[in-house]
């Protein structure tokens, strides 16, 4: 909303400069979005254009001889409707303009010019609101030397307020000028209409159909003399952001800025019949609107008709057929009051937000639906030479009940933190002109301009933002609980923290995911996919199921700026129709040497141990098995488990897959953190130190290279030897003496009996009972020396 | 007795020209080996009188002490010597750089996250999570933004179906937990999470970003402690000498609602390009909780009152750190990622 200030000083009788008027609306109302002059030209002036004379020197421009009363200037100026006799706006030499150039005395063409004859435009007066070509042309009577922005009464200041869906009452001057009373604590003067009436009736029938029109008031106006607004109308017009059209038009515009009512006037002769009725269009029902556009219509719109066929899209636009033109003679005036979902359906659709639809889908004030219709009747008469019918034919379905609220001075103060009094409270509502009963318990009468008003709790806010919240105390709540993580969140934290600590970047990527690519990364199915039904683009259209497609993305980007070794992780989700599951991504790449003390390049058991490192937080320890997966490498890829649940995988990226997203030598792993969480192994009870020694054993063992590592640890595992304590690979070998089939895998077996010191024999029976059951299961050897 | 004298002398002298084990040995052996110059001199005691003996006896042990001193001294100057010589082999240029503990980078968002999570921590509150695909009936209707409110427009949202969409705040988690509490235990909540809005991304639009909600729930919390708690916000992401200002604003859910500014600090309150001249940059909105919100949760409004609030934390990253478009939040490049020390936050001792 547009407030001109000088509009509203004439209900406001106040002396604040615009600064603090914006500033006590945005403490105390609603954001201001900017206070501006209107034009911040100073120092114009009305000038007399005494002789017009063609520059010797230049087809397009004038010399002309101008009076401002004191003196007289020698102005060259280059508009062609520049002509002796006009009354125009000067700007002598000194004055900056618009735009920011300042006027100096120049030569132009051997002669001389002392100041400049404006345009609108020069004057920042956007084309829109006028689409004047040339200067401007003031008015005969324009007092010679005056100031030409006052006589223009653009002289204003305009403050934009950014208006929240609730204060409709404030996308009306009366509304904004209320609200200015009551945070300059102002008097307020609101202007009554009086009405002389002719003595022919007013023949309209008005009726409705439908209860999406809650009210309808209908004025017939004869004698209309169509011509340009008075000069202040138009101004106001203009530092409203409306474009003046012409008296009529600019009339219902401007008392649809002063009431917050929308008016519509119909060309009378054009209507058809003598009668109004409204009702809702049937499904498919087309209209020609009054920009010539023909509009299919839905079940619900309302539509106004003359009994037989529609002439106005209620509260949305006007009919083509009906429009006031410059030959009309008689109108019909409407104040309607239409449902705000209905219209708001409708102008959405359409695509047809007008400044009267946007009031009506925010709710009018129910007491200003005649009042308007009166306030256009009586400025119609003053300004267009109208002659009014005697009556107003309408009908009113609003049943007036006073919205009378309780409002209890302990939960005010309870809900804002203060210790106002009843006095305080009840000065704040006079100020609101809020009629009340003060006391312990406040009874008030709401008047219908705040429709937004109904409850307790809007009362207090009303207290609570006209006492200000800035003066309200800062204190903390009083209420005393315990706070803190929870396991889950702690465990997160630990993990980003050791991530970060083991050189992963942590990255925050986008949910949504192709369609396609849903699976590429990861074995869980897309067929619990959550696809949205309107996404913006087919990049983000379904939710993922791993953070590995965010992962890639990630990786594409540095390996494509020759960042090639890169480490990243997230703790993302796999999002399925039944759940979410957190879910942790690693995704590794590296293409180069990176240090002189060799390369400490990422693979496959690298990421490995990434994974085991991020379970034992979790005090869990996995299982491998190889498996496929289109795109990872076929030979290096497994998934993890816990027992027998799936938990995740990893693997490097196959090479032709990496190849068509520019990828060289990337690992992928994610682990189901939900699944961890749930079966997570923590607090272990104590076990005191072994004071006997532990005794280890080495084996090299030959080892066909079908057969998994994992398959050897298993069978000792499964012996369950007496003693036994833990087995660990720490060599592989492959290459002469070995076959091309054979590995040789070194395993080292520890054994401890924290009773008493083990013997030899003990020790080299277990070892014993592992070589047989090697090579009884597995046909393992131990490799000669 | 000058021999025995003399026997010092000689063997210091003998000494100089030793570098060796094996020579230094043999020297050991000449002088008090069994066949040595003291043993030697032992052999002449019995050519001595009687008397005589025991001084003389005395004489050549306290030589042998000393000789024995001068041997060992000897014997540790030449082990110290090969140490020496072994370690110049292992001279290393201490300028060359140091094996590299790759240090990764904790995600500005998280970081800003655990900053906030902790000074709410601290003032007694819990951290609550819920999920992202949400029902209708959790992330509007019982936000009291029932089903024609203009603010739940198709435009604004991701819709799965008609009944489910992306949560577009994490004001549903603060719904689940109050339903949770069952309308009589006090709530002290934050809820920090990815949301999503159905924007084109632009420099200052993202169709995911991340939010962090607060609710107060009990039977006295009131507008001046959501005050004083924002007050804390503000001062722990921006400085110790911020201000803030709350100004009137329109919240389905809150009433009386506010949006809050933080006192710029670029400009200290002067006014500058980041604050477009105000002195006040807005960082969040709040308010206190409306009557239907507790209702619609079991809570009896008439005893139960709090306070909501929520901000983006993207948009208080972008403020802290004057970044300029959001989109390098979720672009991950390492240069931007580095930037940001996990070394802030903490209060003072």
């Amino acid at each position: 909303m547009n407030v001109s200030l000088k509009w509203l000083k004439e209900y406001v009788a106040h002396q604040a400069t615009p600064d603090v008027v914006a500033q006590k609306f945005l403490e105390h109302a609603q954001e201001v979005a900017h206070v501006k002059p209107l034009s911040t030209v100073q120092g114009l002036k009305v000038g007399h254009v005494l002789s017009c004379e063609k520059h010797p020197n230049a087809d397009k421009l004038s010399l002309t001889q101008v009076s401002l009363g004191d003196e007289t200037l020698s102005i060259i100026c280059g508009a062609p409707n520049v002509a002796a006799d006009q009354k125009v706006i000067v700007a002598p030499v000194g004055v900056t303009m618009a735009n920011g150039l300042t006027i100096e005395k120049v030569m132009l063409k051997d002669y001389p010019s002392e100041g400049m004859i404006c345009s609108l435009e020069e004057l920042g007066i956007d084309k829109k609101y006028h689409g004047e070509e040339g200067i401007h042309v003031l008015a005969q009577d324009a007092e010679i030397g005056a100031d030409a922005l006052a006589v223009m009464q653009l002289d204003d200041v305009v403050m934009e307020l950014d208006l929240t869906p609730n204060r409709a009452d404030l996308l009306s001057m009366f509304g904004v000028a209320y609200e200015a009373a009551a945070l300059l604590e102002a008097p307020l003067t609101i202007p009554y209409p009086t009405i002389e009436e002719s003595l022919l009736s007013n023949p309209m029938k008005i009726s409705t159909q439908t209860s999406r029109c809650e009210a309808y008031y209908g004025r017939v106006l004869d004698t209309i003399e169509i011509r340009e607004s008075p000069q202040w109308l138009k101004s106001r017009l203009i530092a409203s952001g409306v474009r003046p059209i012409n008296n009529v038009v600019d009339i219902t515009n401007y008392v649809m800025l002063e009431t917050g009512q929308p008016l519509h006037a119909f060309d009378y002769d054009a209507l058809g019949s003598q009668e109004v009725v409204v009702r809702e269009a049937t499904e498919g029902e087309t209209f020609k609107t009054l920009d010539g556009h023909i509009r299919q219509l839905k079940a619900g719109d309302i539509l106004i008709t003359n009994g037989n066929v529609p002439i106005a899209l209620g509260g949305v636009m006007g009919g083509f057929d009906s429009e006031v033109e410059t030959t009309t003679r008689s109108v019909l005036l409407e104040s309607a009051r239409f449902h705000p979902t209905s219209i708001r359906h409708t102008s959405r659709r359409l695509d047809l937000r007008s400044e009267s639809s946007m009031r009506f889908e925010r709710g009018v004030d129910p007491q200003k639906t005649r009042y308007a219709l009166e306030r256009a009747t009586a400025l119609l008469v003053q300004y267009a030479g109208a002659t009014v019918r005697e009556g107003i034919a309408y009908f009113d379905h609003y049943e007036r009940k006073d919205a009378l609220v309780e409002l209890s001075l302990s939960r005010i103060n309870r809900v804002l933190g203060t210790q106002l009094t009843v006095t305080e409270v009840s000065a704040l509502l006079e100020r609101l002109r809020f009629s009340h009963e003060p006391g312990e318990c406040f009874y008030v009468t709401v008047p219908t301009r705040r429709q937004d008003i109904q409850t307790e709790q809007d009362l207090i806010e009303e207290v609570g933002r006209l006492y200000g919240f800035n003066q309200l105390p800062s204190t903390l709540p009083k209420l005393n609980t315990l706070g803190g993580l929870s396991p889950k969140q702690r465990r997160f934290r630990q993990l980003k923290n050791r991530l970060n600590t083991l050189g992963l970047h942590e990255a925050v990527t986008y949910a949504l995911v192709k369609k396609e690519t849903l699976s590429r990364f990861t074995f869980a199915s897309s067929a619990d996919a959550v696809q949205l039904k309107n996404p913006l683009s087919e990049d983000r259209q379904v939710l993922a199921l791993t953070p590995l497609n965010g992962l890639v993305d990630t990786l594409r980007y540095h390996q494509s700026r020759q960042m090639t070794d890169t480490a990243f992780f997230e703790i993302g989700k796999r999002y399925t129709t039944n759940e979410e599951n957190d879910i942790l991504g690693l995704a590794l790449a590296n293409d180069a040497l990176t240090h002189w003390q060799g390369n400490q390049a990422h693979d496959f058991y690298r990421l490995k141990g990434l994974v085991d490192h991020v379970l034992a937080l979790y005090g869990l320890t996995a299982t491998y098995q190889a498996v496929t997966h289109e795109s990872y490498h076929p030979y290096q890829c497994a998934k993890i488990f816990l027992g027998d649940m799936h938990i995740g995988h990893l693997g490097a990226l196959h090479p032709s897959v990496a190849k068509t997203y520019d990828l060289k030598h990337v690992f992928l792993a994610e682990i189901n953190l939900t699944q961890c969480e749930l079966h997570k192994r923590v607090n272990a009870p104590y076990v005191p130190i072994s004071k006997t020694p532990i005794i280890q054993r080495d084996l090299a063992l030959v080892v066909p290279k079908t057969t998994s590592a994992q398959r050897l640890i298993d069978v000792i595992e499964q012996l369950e030897l007496t003693h036994f304590k833990d087995v660990e690979i720490f060599d592989v070998y492959e290459g002469e003496p070995l076959k091309d089939t054979e590995r040789s895998l070194a395993l080292r077996l520890r054994f401890n009996n924290p009773q008493k010191t083990l013997e030899t024999a003990q020790v080299d029976e277990a070892i014993e009972t592992v070589l047989k059951a090697l090579k009884k299961s597995l046909n393992i050897t131990v490799r000669d020396a | 007795m000058e021999s025995l004298q003399h026997l010092e002398a000689q063997l210091l002298e003998a000494l100089k020209d030793i570098k060796t084990d094996a020579a230094l040995n043999d020297i050991k052996a000449q002088y008090v080996g069994k066949k040595g110059h003291l043993a030697a001199a032992m052999q002449t005691m019995k050519t001595l009188p009687a008397e005589e003996r025991p001084a003389f006896g005395q004489a050549v042990n306290a030589l042998k002490t000393v000789l024995l001193n001068h041997l060992d001294s000897h014997q540790k100057a030449l082990n110290e010597a090969a140490m020496m010589a072994r370690l110049e082999q292992e001279v290393i240029d201490v300028t060359l750089p140091g094996v590299p503990f790759e240090q990764g980078s904790k995600h500005i968002l998280s970081q800003i996250i655990e900053r906030i999570e902790d000074l709410f921590i601290g003032m007694g509150y819990l951290i609550k999570e819920g999920p992202e695909v949400e029902s209708d009936l959790y992330n509007f209707e019982k936000l009291n933004l029932p089903a024609d409110h203009p603010a739940r427009d198709m435009q604004d949202s991701f819709y799965i179906d008609e009944h489910t969409l992306l949560r577009t705040h994490t004001s549903p988690v603060q719904v689940r937990t109050m339903l949770a509490y069952g309308g009589e235990k006090p709530v002290k909540i934050i809820c920090p999470g990815k949301v999503y809005r159905r924007d084109d991304d632009d420099a200052t639009h993202s169709h995911q970003f991340m939010q962090i909600e607060g609710l107060v729930v009990d039977e006295k919390t009131s507008m001046s402690d959501l005050k004083g708690t924002l007050l804390e916000v503000a001062r722990t992401m921006f400085g110790a000498d911020r201000e803030i200002r709350l100004r009137p604003s329109y919240f389905p859910f809150t009433e009386p609602s506010v949006e809050v500014d933080v006192s710029c600090a670029n400009c200290e309150g002067q006014g500058c390009s980041i604050c477009k001249q105000t002195g006040w940059i807005e960082i969040l909105g709040a308010g206190m909780v409306h009557d239907n919100v507790l209702k619609d949760a079991g809570y009896d409004p008439t005893k139960y009152q709090g306070f909501a609030f929520g901000m983006g934390v993207e948009r208080i990253a972008m403020l802290a750190y004057k970044i300029e478009d959001i989109r390098h939040f979720y672009t991950n490049d390492q240069r931007f990622l580095t930037q940001f020390k996990d070394d802030q936050g903490g209060l003072e001792e």
